[in-house]
Formats: structure tokens, C-alpha cells, sequence
């Protein structure tokens, strides 16, 4: 029996290979969007997953309150150490202190290489379960060890044995190798994590860092922990919530209040708003499955419309089986075999799909997903979703076929009607709602992010080059590196800055200034700068000067920004004085000599923070900001300068960034969902126009008589393709309607997590409906019109 | 008694009145025999082959078939108890487009069940009885008319019934088609078969022992 289902099924594939295709292809892109969509949330979803101490690691999170506002982060001071270990040791395995992710050269012989990295405490690699290659996984306990990735062993030794060999950091102190282990995967948060030194080692390179051991105020550190067996992350977070405003009077006013932030967070809910979790990417978790669930949908709907709107076509045969005494579950059993069939067809071409588009799409998410082969649960999942497919194409055609009268069906007196019925409506409704919305939403993306990248930055971001200038090489070197360059005539002008130009990597309190109000706690973005920063940069001067060498005043001189002339109620801040509020050790006053304008160097979304620019008086600047001569070519400057850099700093690699390219990356985010969503809206329109396309084809067959007989009675091309088009314009219209209020709805809550977003504006709006109105009409047409040019006599002989 | 109508009527509701189909309706038909039902267009013929073949209901009466009392059956026991005991002939043949000959008269045995080594045995048996051995991997649409009626009547006769139901059998059909279709009804006749044929022409309804008028949904 069910070898005779298949024949049929398989057959009925074959004789019409139109219907098939479309019915097939559209399933095969739904299932692929739904695949990969599926392969990217289990990427997300299994973030962090590779540890195997997933579920008891959690870093240190501190909130704290300036001026009623609440910001939330990692940023720990180092005597948060002696305190969590004094009083909650029982309750961890390992607490591991931690410096910032960073960049630092690596150099074996001839071989110098920058890698990114750290300096952690020795239990560290331990609570990461670092895979060991060779060495050793307590590789920490030396404070002059390193341990490396195994790419970075590969890059600095090749096929030599690393281990007990000594590497020279920055070019400034020796570590021999320890360990290598084998590098963490990219889905998760250590994937940079190329190197490790001991945390030892970090705090007695800089005099800072040395003081910091008992500085309360300085939140420069990271924490990591891992419970003990028998403690519970919730009662172990709100046990040393209030550790630090316990021990410390001093920062008590900012409320500092501290809680166990668990790795399973990190990825997905890492979002902060006055102290409370948010979410964060999980919402895209949810708006991807989401879409990729309506994906599924419309794809499904296409199947249900195409298989009933066949109905005239398998009643006959309904008929037949029925009078030879099959049974009505026996045909719902033979139709949803039939779904079945197309459906792992479907899927199989959806796998070749996926397979194609996956190196796309791993560019496109930023992801290395790859396909799972080997994974039981994916094809245990996979069988699932056919069959949930298969069910959800594919009951409603079963029922709807199989309850047809045999008596009506074989005398002929059986029509399926013009659009048959209301429920097929309802679907293309649904179709055409979603396919509208998936647009609106899509062009409201897009328009959100050329608005914020239309927001103008205060300074001029072209030809701009940033070289960074982290190592200790660089110190001093400030002037006579400015000279040569200039020299080069490949830059015509330079400075340093202790931040890129697009971050902001250090913050500043404890001012004072005369008008002050009693009691406001102030905070600043700070950097250090050259004196030829403003210039370098194109940056305004609003009122003041800018910075001048002639000025010997100057090394306790700074500019301020417009936001923080207003942020210090100041409408005149020229010559105004800022004082160091530190009682016991005041560093000397700053005079505030010019403003300058507004310059996005953090979030493009966001207001410009208040900015103090000092000037650089001890050469600590982290990068190098080059304004290349425009006489020039790019490759031209880039190459001279690169010589210029070999020729002073012959053991470093020169590295250097376009910073118009690195504010760029600011929207990668954004832009990243935008392509995603209009992949996926092309898409989903592609399979409701196919389905569209099938469903006219099949109305049209359906009225070739009346067609015929309206076409003899006088009526134009026109006309019949008026009558044909207007039932589907009148749905699609029907879709607007709905999708409309639903996509503002959405849409206006996700623009409303930015400060500086675009207004909705009803042309967006319009744009979509005339724009699925215009696809409507295309599909439609190519058969309506087919079907009005066709000659009546032809169609009126076959009767 | 094979089967047995009593006081049957069915209707439709129109606008206001309903509309009969069939009044009171009184039949009976012994095993073997060979029935012929007459009448113009409309006067209720086929409405009654099919509440004979079970494919339809009644709105009132009794029917009684092998002691069954097919008014108060279930859907699915009528299917079963049709399905071991009627086979139909169509006008219009009605065999599965997508169905090789062979497959067409296997797929009642499928509904009932057969195994498959009997399956194989009967269709051969019927292949050859009906001489279209050869045409046994054509499909519907490569036959003449009278060889896909052939193909029709094969098909309602796999399954042993005991009674073929036929709706104008040799209408779609030219003269000598129909008269041998018509010769092969009154050999299974003779072999035991009962048939209830419906019919427009005089001629094949003389092949039946007996003829049932019918008039706007009443027997004459």
C-alpha cells in the first residue's frame, strides 16, 4: 500500500514538473532559511558551551551610581582580591585576577608578532580547562612563563618544540614557554585569548599597578571565579554585594554594589540599564528564530494553497478510491505520505543549499559555523523538523482532500470554486503580511543606520591612519617621530592620543571648578593628547585656542567639548580653572584654554560624553594619529611611512589602521542584521511570490472557459486581466492593512533602545505597500495575461 | 435476498421546499440476478445506484444488504461491508490516471488487504481473463475508450463481488464496444454475478431479466 502511495506521489511529481518545481524549490529555500537560521542559534545558544566549568564560572560585575545614573561593568579594584579571598574562599575553587585582552608583541629570534592576550592569576587555566598540547596546565607558577595558543606556537616556532624556549615581550623582557594549548574556539569569549602571563608579572611592570593593590577607587581590574561544589551562584552574588562599600568609605558614595555576573550571561543577556540585566543579542535570538520560524511558514503556506488549489485535479482520483472502498484516514494517510516525500526532497535540496550558502553567511554573521556532519542531535533534529513539516504542510491539504464527496467528485458536479474558499485566503493574507512587515522592518534598519552614519563627528575621519604605539619603544620618541614624518611629506600633520580616536578608554571624577554645584559628581571622558591633536584631526575650536608649543603654560592646559561646557554649567569655560579635589596630594590645577567641538568617539547611537582632552606632558600615548598628505596616494603615504616607522622601530611590526574603517565598524553590528534581514525579506518575498505565481497559474487554468466565453462576448486582454488580478491586489492591500500597525508596533520599541535614532516616517510605510503591490502585480500578471491572450476557441473546443 | 430497500426517500433542501430525489422507493433483489434501471435524465437513476452502492445516503427508509441493516451502520463499517460486496462501473471508466492497468487492478486488493502473493496471482488471473495481458504496463490515457471500460470492469470484478454496480457502462462507448461489454456483463451474470446496470438505451436493457423505471425520483 504504501509502495503504491509513493508510485503515486512520485508520478504526480513528474507529470507536472511546473507545479513540482515551484511547490519543491519554495519549501527547499524555507527549510534552508530555517536550517541555517537553526545552525546559527545553536551557535549562539552554545556560546561558552566549549568550557566545561560552564555553569560555575562567573566574572565580578560592580554597579555604581554617578549623579543618579547607574552603569554597570567588569571593571574591579585590586583590593577586591585580598577581600573575596579573607572572607568567601570557602565558597570558590578558583578566584583569578586578570588584566585586559591586549595586543603585545611576541618575538623568537627573527620572528616578531603582535597577538592578543593577557596576564591572569594561576588558577586560571585550570578554570578554563585549557586543552594542554605540551607543557604544562599549571604553566603560571614561574613568575617569567608564558603560555601560548597553539597557532601562536606555530607562528613563532614553526616545528621546534616551544617548550622551555624564551620568548621576548614588547621587545622589553624575556618568558620562557610553558605550555601550549590548543586554541579556544570562536564561539566563545577567551577566542582572542592567544597567550597568557602570570598576573605577578603584570603588577610589577608599572608603578600604578603596584598601587592599585590598595586603591579602592581604581576599577582598572578583571575577576573571574569559580564556585566551589557546594556553593550556588545566587547566594554566593548577593553574599558579597556589599564588600566594597563595607570596607571603603571613600567610594561609598557611589554605591557600589558587586554580584557574580555567570559566564551563561555573557554572550547573550550582557546588557545593563541602571543596574538591571536587559537581554542584549538575545533579542536576536529571538528575532531570528522568529523569522526563521515565519520563513517556514510561508513556505508551508505555499504548499497547502498549491495542493488544494490542485484539488480538481486529485478529487477525481479521491473519488475513485473512495467508491473502491478506501477509507477516509487512509487518504489522509496517503496525502500526508505524499507531503512527506516532497518534503525530504525538499530537504535534501535544502541541505545542498545550506551547504552553499554557509561560507557566505559565515562571512555575512561574523561566525565559523560548519556543518554538522557528524552530529547526532542535528540529524535527530532534522527528522524532526521534516516530519513537523510535513505535518504542517501538509494535514490541511490531506483533510481538505480527503473529505470530498465521491458521488459529486465522479459526477463532475464538483468545483473547487474561483479563489476556493476562505481559508486559502487567510493564508496568502498571512503571507503577504509577514513578507510586508519582514520589508518595513528592513527598510527601517537600513534607514537607522545611514542616519547614524549621516550624523555628523566633528572631525574629519578621511585620510586619517592610526599606528598604535603600546610599547615602551615609543616613549619619548614623540617629537622626533612627528618631525620625521612631517619630513617624509607623506603626513602633514600628526599627534598622539592616550585612546583611539573612535573609544574612549579611560574616565576621570574628582574635579572641581568654581561654579560646581555642592554635592554633583563628575565624571569625564579623558584623554591625553599631543598638542597637535585638534589640528591633526580637523577638529573645530568653538572658543579658545587650541593647544600651542609656544606656550610653555600648556602642559597643565586642556580643551573641553561643547557637551562639557554644558555638562559643567560653564558659558564661558575659557580660563576657567580645574582643581584636583584629592585633599592630601593635589595634582596641580588645569586651565581650561579653548572648546572644541563635539567628536563621536564612542557609540554613534549615543550622546557625546563630556570629554576632557589634557595635554600629554609624559609621552604616554597609545596611538599615533596620521594625517596623510592628500597629494599623495594612499599606497604612496602608507609606504614611506612604513619606512620612516622600520627605520626607528626596526623590531616592531608596523601595523596601522584607516580610522574612517574602524568608525565603520561601529555599525558592524547593525549593518551585519541589516544584510541578514534583507537576505531573509528577499527571500521570504521570493517564496511568497512563488507561491502567488502557482496559485494564478492555477486560478487561470481553472477559468479558461469562462475566460473563453467572457473573451467571445466582447471582453479586452484588459478586462480579463483585471479579473483575475483584483481578487489577489485586494488580498495583498488586506496584508498592508495588517502588517502596518504590527511592524511600527515592533519597529519603534527596537528604535527605541538608541538615544540618537531615526523618527518613523510614513514614506517607509508607503514605500512598502506600493512596493508589494508592484510585486503582486508582476506575479500575477504573467499569467493572468497568458491566460486573457489565449485564443477561446481553443479553450472553448475542449469541452 | 441479497439486498432490500424499504420505503426509501431522500431529498435536498432548496430555498423553502425540499426537493425529492427519491420517493419512496421499494426493491428488492435476489442473488443473480441482473436488474436493469431506466428513466430520463433526472428522474433519480443514479441516485439510486449510488445509495444501492452505499456512496450516497437516504433521508428516510430502510436498507437492509446481506442482513446488514445499512442505515444504521458506521462510515467505516459501510466501507468495509461495500468494499468486500460492490464493485462499480463508471461511465466515464474513472481509472487512476497515474496507474499503470496492472496497478489499477491491484489497488482494490491493496484496500482489502490481500497479500501480496495473491495480490499478484489475481491480477494475472484478471489480466488474462480479459485478454490485456500485453496493456498491463500502459497507462489509462494510452487505451481506447472500450479498453479502458474493459480495464474498469476487470477492476470492479478483482475483488469476487456479489454485486457490480454500473453507471451506464457503454455510454462513452461506440456500439461494438458497448456490445461487448454488455456480452461480458451477461456472462458474469451467468457465472453468479448480481448486476444493477443504469441505462438510457432500450437495447442493453434488455439484457437484464428485469427493468425498474423510474420517474422523477418514483418507481413505475
Amino acid at each position: 500500500m504504501i509502495k503504491n502511495y509513493f508510485k503515486i506521489a512520485w508520478r504526480n511529481i513528474l507529470r507536472s514538473k511546473g507545479y513540482s518545481a515551484i511547490n519543491i524549490g519554495g519549501l527547499a529555500l524555507g527549510m534552508a532559511v530555517t536550517l541555517i537560521i537553526g545552525l546559527w542559534l545553536q551557535d549562539e545558544l552554545s556560546y561558552n558551551k566549549h568550557f566545561t566549568n560552564y555553569n560555575e564560572i562567573a566574572q565580578v560585575f560592580q554597579s555604581q551610581t554617578f549623579n543618579g545614573q547607574t552603569s554597570t561593568g567588569p571593571a574591579i579594584p585590586r583590593p577586591l582580591e585580598r577581600a573575596f579571598r579573607d572572607r568567601y574562599g570557602d565558597k570558590f575553587k578558583h578566584i583569578v585576577m586578570s588584566s585586559w585582552q591586549n595586543s603585545e608583541y611576541l618575538k623568537y629570534k627573527d620572528i616578531n608578532i603582535a597577538r592578543e592576550g593577557n596576564f591572569m592569576q594561576r588558577g586560571g587555566p585550570e578554570m578554563l580547562g585549557l586543552d594542554i598540547i605540551a607543557g604544562e596546565l599549571d604553566g603560571l607558577r614561574e613568575i617569567n612563563s608564558i603560555m601560548i595558543s597553539a597557532s601562536t606556537a606555530n607562528a613563532l616556532f614553526g616545528t621546534e618544540d616551544p617548550i622551555g624556549k624564551v620568548l621576548k615581550v614588547n621587545n622589553e623582557y624575556n618568558m620562557m614557554v610553558t605550555a601550549v594549548y590548543k586554541d579556544l574556539p570562536f564561539n566563545t569569549n577567551f577566542h582572542g585569548l592567544t597567550y597568557i602571563q602570570p598576573w605577578e608579572h603584570y603588577i610589577t611592570t608599572e608603578e600604578w599597578l603596584k598601587e592599585a593593590e590598595t586603591n579602592w577607587g581604581n576599577n582598572s581590574f578583571q575577576m573571574f571565579v569559580q564556585l566551589a561544589d557546594n556553593s550556588n551562584m545566587e547566594s554566593v552574588s548577593s553574599a558579597i554585594q556589599y564588600v566594597k562599600k563595607d570596607l571603603n568609605e571613600d567610594t561609598r558614595e557611589f554605591n557600589p554594589l558587586l554580584f557574580l555576573f555567570p559566564m551563561k550571561d555573557w554572550h547573550l543577556r550582557s546588557n545593563f540599564e541602571n543596574g538591571k540585566q536587559t537581554g542584549g543579542r538575545i533579542q536576536y535570538v529571538w528575532l531570528f528564530g522568529i523569522i526563521g520560524l515565519f520563513v517556514l511558514l510561508l513556505a508551508c503556506i505555499n504548499f497547502m494553497n498549491l495542493s488544494t488549489a490542485r484539488s480538481e485535479k486529485r478529487s477525481k482520483e479521491v473519488g475513485i478510491r473512495k467508491s473502491i472502498g478506501s477509507q477516509r484516514n487512509q487518504l489522509i494517510n496517503q496525502f500526508l505520505g505524499e507531503s512527506f516525500l516532497v518534503v525530504v526532497i525538499a530537504y535534501v535540496l535544502a541541505i545542498l543549499l545550506v551547504l552553499l550558502a554557509l561560507n557566505s553567511f559565515n562571512d555575512l554573521s561574523l561566525k565559523q559555523i560548519r556543518f554538522p556532519w557528524t552530529s547526532l542531535t542535528f540529524w535527530a533534529s532534522s527528522l524532526i523538523f521534516v516530519i513537523i513539516t510535513s505535518l504542517l504542510a501538509g494535514s490541511y491539504p490531506a483533510l481538505y482532500l480527503s473529505s470530498f464527496n465521491p458521488v459529486e467528485v465522479l459526477k463532475g458536479t464538483f468545483k473547487a470554486g474561483k479563489l476556493a474558499g476562505l481559508p486559502r485566503k487567510v493564508m496568502v493574507v498571512i503571507q503577504f503580511t509577514v513578507s510586508v512587515a519582514f520589508i518595513i522592518g528592513t527598510l527601517i534598519v537600513l534607514q537607522q543606520i545611514q542616519f547614524a552614519k549621516n550624523r555628523p563627528i566633528g572631525y574629519d575621519k578621511e585620510g586619517l591612519v592610526q599606528i598604535p604605539t603600546l610599547s615602551q619603544d615609543f616613549i619619548g620618541k614623540y617629537d622626533l617621530m612627528r618631525m620625521e614624518f612631517l619630513n617624509s611629506n607623506a603626513v602633514i600633520e600628526m599627534s598622539s592620543s592616550s585612546s583611539p580616536t573612535t573609544n574612549v578608554w579611560s574616565n576621570r571624577s574628582g574635579y572641581t571648578w568654581e561654579s560646581k554645584p555642592e554635592g554633583f559628581q563628575d565624571d569625564f571622558a579623558w584623554i591625553d593628547v599631543a598638542p597637535e591633536f585638534a589640528k591633526s584631526l580637523n577638529l573645530k575650536i568653538l572658543a579658545g585656542r587650541d593647544f600651542s608649543r609656544d606656550f610653555s603654560t600648556d602642559s597643565t592646559a586642556v580643551l573641553i567639548n561643547e557637551t562639557a561646557a554644558k555638562y559643567m554649567g560653564l558659558s564661558n569655560p575659557v580660563g576657567v580653572q580645574l582643581k584636583d579635589s584629592d585633599e592630601e596630594d593635589p595634582d596641580p590645577p588645569l586651565t581650561i584654554i579653548g572648546v572644541v567641538e563635539d567628536m563621536v568617539m564612542q557609540s554613534p547611537y549615543d550622546p557625546v560624553k563630556q570629554a576632557i582632552y589634557a595635554f600629554d606632558g609624559y609621552g604616554e600615548s597609545s596611538y599615533y594619529n596620521l594625517r596623510l598628505n592628500p597629494g599623495n596616494s594612499a599606497s604612496e603615504n602608507l609606504e614611506i611611512v612604513e619606512n620612516v616607522f622600520k627605520k626607528h622601530f626596526p623590531d616592531l611590526p608596523f601595523e596601522y589602521q584607516f580610522v574612517d574603517q574602524e568608525y565603520e565598524r561601529k555599525f558592524r553590528s547593525e549593518v551585519r542584521i541589516a544584510r541578514l534581514a534583507s537576505i531573509f525579506t528577499a527571500l521570504a518575498i521570493l517564496i511568497s511570490c512563488l507561491g502567488l505565481f502557482g496559485l494564478t497559474s492555477f486560478v487561470a487554468e481553472q477559468r479558461t472557459k469562462e475566460i473563453g466565453v467572457r473573451k467571445v462576448l466582447g471582453a479586452s486582454v484588459f478586462n480579463v486581466w483585471k479579473m483575475l488580478s483584483k481578487d489577489f491586489i485586494g488580498l495583498v492591500i488586506l496584508s498592508c492593512i495588517i502588517a502596518i500597525p504590527i511592524s511600527y508596533y515592533l519597529m519603534n520599541g527596537w528604535l527605541e533602545s538608541y538615544t540618537y535614532s531615526v523618527s518613523l516616517s510614513w514614506w517607509i510605510f508607503a514605500l512598502a505597500i506600493i512596493g508589494a503591490i508592484i510585486i503582486t502585480l508582476l506575479t500575477v500578471s504573467f499569467q493572468a495575461l497568458k491566460a486573457a491572450k489565449s485564443n477561446p476557441v481553443n479553450s472553448l473546443r475542449t469541452e | 435476498m441479497l439486498l432490500e430497500l424499504k420505503n426509501v426517500f431522500k431529498w435536498v433542501q432548496s430555498s423553502s421546499n425540499p426537493v425529492f430525489l427519491l420517493k419512496d422507493i421499494n426493491l428488492q433483489v435476489r442473488e443473480g440476478e441482473f436488474i436493469s434501471i431506466m428513466g430520463p435524465s433526472g428522474s433519480g437513476k443514479s441516485t439510486l445506484l449510488n445509495v444501492i452502492g452505499m456512496l450516497d445516503g437516504f433521508n428516510e427508509g430502510e436498507y437492509n444488504f446481506m442482513h446488514e441493516s445499512v442505515h444504521s451502520l458506521k462510515e467505516k463499517q459501510r466501507a468495509n461491508l461495500y468494499k468486500e460486496y460492490i464493485g462499480f462501473v463508471f461511465q466515464a471508466y474513472h481509472l487512476l490516471d497515474d496507474l499503470t492497468v496492472e496497478e489499477n487492478l491491484e489497488m482494490p486488493l491493496l484496500y482489502k488487504k490481500v497479500k501480496s502473493g495473491e495480490r499478484k496471482a489475481r491480477v494475472a488471473d484478471m489480466l488474462d481473463r480479459f485478454r490485456i495481458v500485453g496493456k498491463k504496463d500502459l497507462f489509462p490515457a494510452q487505451l481506447s475508450g472500450g479498453q479502458q471500460q474493459l480495464v474498469g470492469v476487470a477492476r470492479a470484478l478483482i475483488g469476487n463481488p456479489k454485486l457490480i454496480l454500473a453507471d451506464e457502462p457503454t455510454g462513452n462507448l461506440n456500439s461494438k464496444q458497448g456490445e461487448e461489454i454488455m456480452d461480458l456483463f451477461k456472462q458474469l451474470n451467468e457465472e453468479g454475478v448480481t448486476i444493477i446496470q443504469v441505462t438510457h438505451s432500450e437495447k442493453n436493457a434488455a439484457y437484464g431479466q428485469r427493468i425498474i423505471n423510474l420517474l422523477d425520483g418514483r418507481m413505475v
